[in-house]
């Protein structure tokens, strides 16, 4: 047999300029399938929790199983919750993404909830007295009070997600969970250490989006006002709000 | 009136994607098919990925797409081989054998995996054909289960065999996979056949580093790894010789879902790779993807143009 090369790669080494030139295709494609799951999952997670949040506030008796339920879908195992889906999605990238938005749920809901529930009895009795319609209340006035508290779980739920995706590694489709564990197996120290870093820097990014996202889409919060004051006054459209907001409030 | 809505809830969340159920197993009775593009499944081990991208290179020279899948347990992606989702699988005749007969008839049934590679391969053939999978004719490499402990613990004990060891009355605890308790060839085999006190098992994995490493700590004894291991030295670890055959004749075999790659230009693509490719060469390629970090794709490469399968 030849003698080993005497690289970073066969010297095991934590830090590795030969491991990211040679694998730069396979990081690049780890990387690509962890953000699609992320993003896939939590988008159809906050498309059934969003839903499930306004049911549970608005007939009450609803709140109880709602959030029985997902609580209880977090505290199923990784490993068992992959398996109890196994005959419903076969090994597909479904199958984690099915996992995910499973798990994301009780984030989501809790917080979705949290945040219609603080709407302030009397802003929602001064919409109506307005003539808005339940769905023009939800819509205008309870979602965007909400806003701040739903972001703070989607945020929770998106980092979240981000580090679960490495589990479905157990059926080939976990983005970089696929190399951290394959890694693991061989003690490929530059494997392990490079994936798990970008696996923190894809939640630190989204965290930091996320964080923009809500700034741009609550401007009202940066005004130094805790309530928006919405539905006092006249219908508008979103990217008129603060701006009428300040004369509602100047009247 | 709630049990009723959080059943609503529960089909309507699981129903949000749609994938083949694995019930729907590939049609038993279908002529052999020829899919041209295929999915290699790999065991998640270094061994199966370099088979599978032997394969995977084999078949891409032959006019097939292929893509590569990696599912770490058998119990995993044996029922996806039969539904066609992985199409081609690196095996290894007597431990799939006797995987197969224990789903078939149970995990008492009586093993049909024998050290007669012949007798093995007509087990096999006779068990999966049912299942909608063809398994291809054996090459000369063979893939044994073994067992190693560390080498300063065999001298200490004058231990060179699993008899020894069993003799020795020595209490171990062995480092291998979770399966480990069920397989025949595995804990109970080694208490039956060699009488070895085997005070637990640590799931660690089969062959893995860190099952090694918990040998080489001394946190186990005794650990379950295979014949074309290639790292063993550098973990001062030493095999146990199988003095009483307890393992069988693991022969390579490739096993296909033969709806989907049951063709004739299948088995003549992969077995170009039988006479060429030996132990001696598994053990090599493990060793340069293992030790020196090679990527298993190009260790496949380099050995199929150096033994003049690809061009």
């Amino acid at each position: 047999m030849t003698a080993p090369p005497d690289d970073c790669l066969a010297r095991n080494e934590w830090i590795c300029g030969a491991y990211l030139s040679t694998r730069r295709r396979i990081l690049l494609d780890a990387v690509v399938q962890h953000l699609q799951l992320t993003v896939l999952s939590v988008l159809i997670g906050l498309a059934v929790a969003l839903p499930l949040a306004v049911l549970a506030r608005r007939w009450g008796w609803t709140a109880g199983p709602v959030l029985a339920v997902t609580t209880v879908l977090y505290t199923i195992p990784s490993l068992a919750m992959f398996s109890l889906l196994l005959p419903l999605y076969g090994l597909s990238a479904t199958l984690v993404v099915a996992g995910l938005v499973l798990y994301s749920l009780t984030l989501l809901v809790r917080n979705i909830l949290a945040g219609l529930r603080a709407v302030p009895e009397d802003t929602r009795q001064a919409a109506r007295g307005l003539g808005y319609g339940p769905v023009r209340l939800l819509l205008t006035v309870e979602l965007p009070l909400a806003l701040p508290a739903a972001m703070a779980g989607l945020r929770i739920a998106t980092v979240s997600a981000v580090s679960l995706v490495t589990v479905g590694a157990i059926v080939g489709f976990g983005g970089l969970g696929n190399l951290i564990y394959a890694g693991m197996n061989t003690y490929f120290k530059a494997q392990v250490l490079t994936a798990s870093v970008l696996c923190v820097l894809i939640a630190v990014a989204a965290d930091l989006l996320l964080l923009g996202v809500q700034w741009l889409i609550t401007p009202w919060t940066r005004a130094g006002r805790t309530r928006m004051p919405s539905g006092r006054g006249r219908p508008r459209g979103s990217r008129a709000r603060d701006v009428s907001t300040t004369e509602a409030g100047g009247a | 009136m709630r049990r009723a809505l959080t059943a609503v809830m529960l089909l309507t969340l699981t129903a949000c994607g749609t994938g083949p159920s694995l019930e729907n197993r590939g049609q038993v009775t279908a002529t052999p098919g020829d899919s041209h593009h295929l999915t290699i499944g790999s065991a998640g081990f270094t061994e199966s990925d370099l088979l599978a991208q032997l394969y995977a290179q084999l078949l891409n020279q032959a006019g097939y797409r292929t893509s590569l899948l990696t599912v770490n347990n058998r119990e995993l992606y044996e029922p996806a081989l039969e539904s066609g989702q992985i199409d081609v699988v690196p095996e290894y005749a007597a431990t799939f054998a006797d995987w197969l007969n224990a789903k078939t008839h149970g995990a008492d049934a009586k093993p049909v995996g024998s050290p007669d590679l012949g007798e093995t391969m007509t087990a096999l053939r006779r068990l999966a054909a049912p299942r909608g999978l063809t398994v291809l004719p054996p090459g000369r490499a063979v893939d044994q289960n073994a067992f190693a402990v560390r080498a300063d613990y065999a001298r200490r004990h004058g231990l060179r065999t699993l008899g020894d060891l069993g003799a020795s009355k020595l209490k171990v605890r062995l480092a291998a996979g979770d399966e480990c308790v069920q397989r025949p060839y595995c804990e109970p085999g080694l208490k039956k056949v060699y009488g070895i006190d085997v005070t637990g098992v640590d799931p660690k994995g089969v062959g893995t580093a860190q099952a090694k490493r918990a040998v080489q700590e001394g946190r186990d004894q005794l650990v379950l790894t295979t014949t074309t291991d290639a790292t063993l030295d550098s973990f001062g670890l030493v095999l146990l010789a199988d003095d009483r055959h307890l393992q069988n004749a693991d022969y390579v075999v490739p096993v296909v879902n033969r709806s989907r790659a049951g063709s004739a230009g299948v088995a003549k693509a992969l077995g170009r790779l039988n006479d060429v490719l030996t132990t001696r060469d598994l053990a090599d390629m493990n060793q340069q993807v293992d030790s020196w970090r090679r990527l298993p794709a190009d260790v496949a490469r380099a050995f199929l143009k150096d033994k003049g399968l690809l061009k």
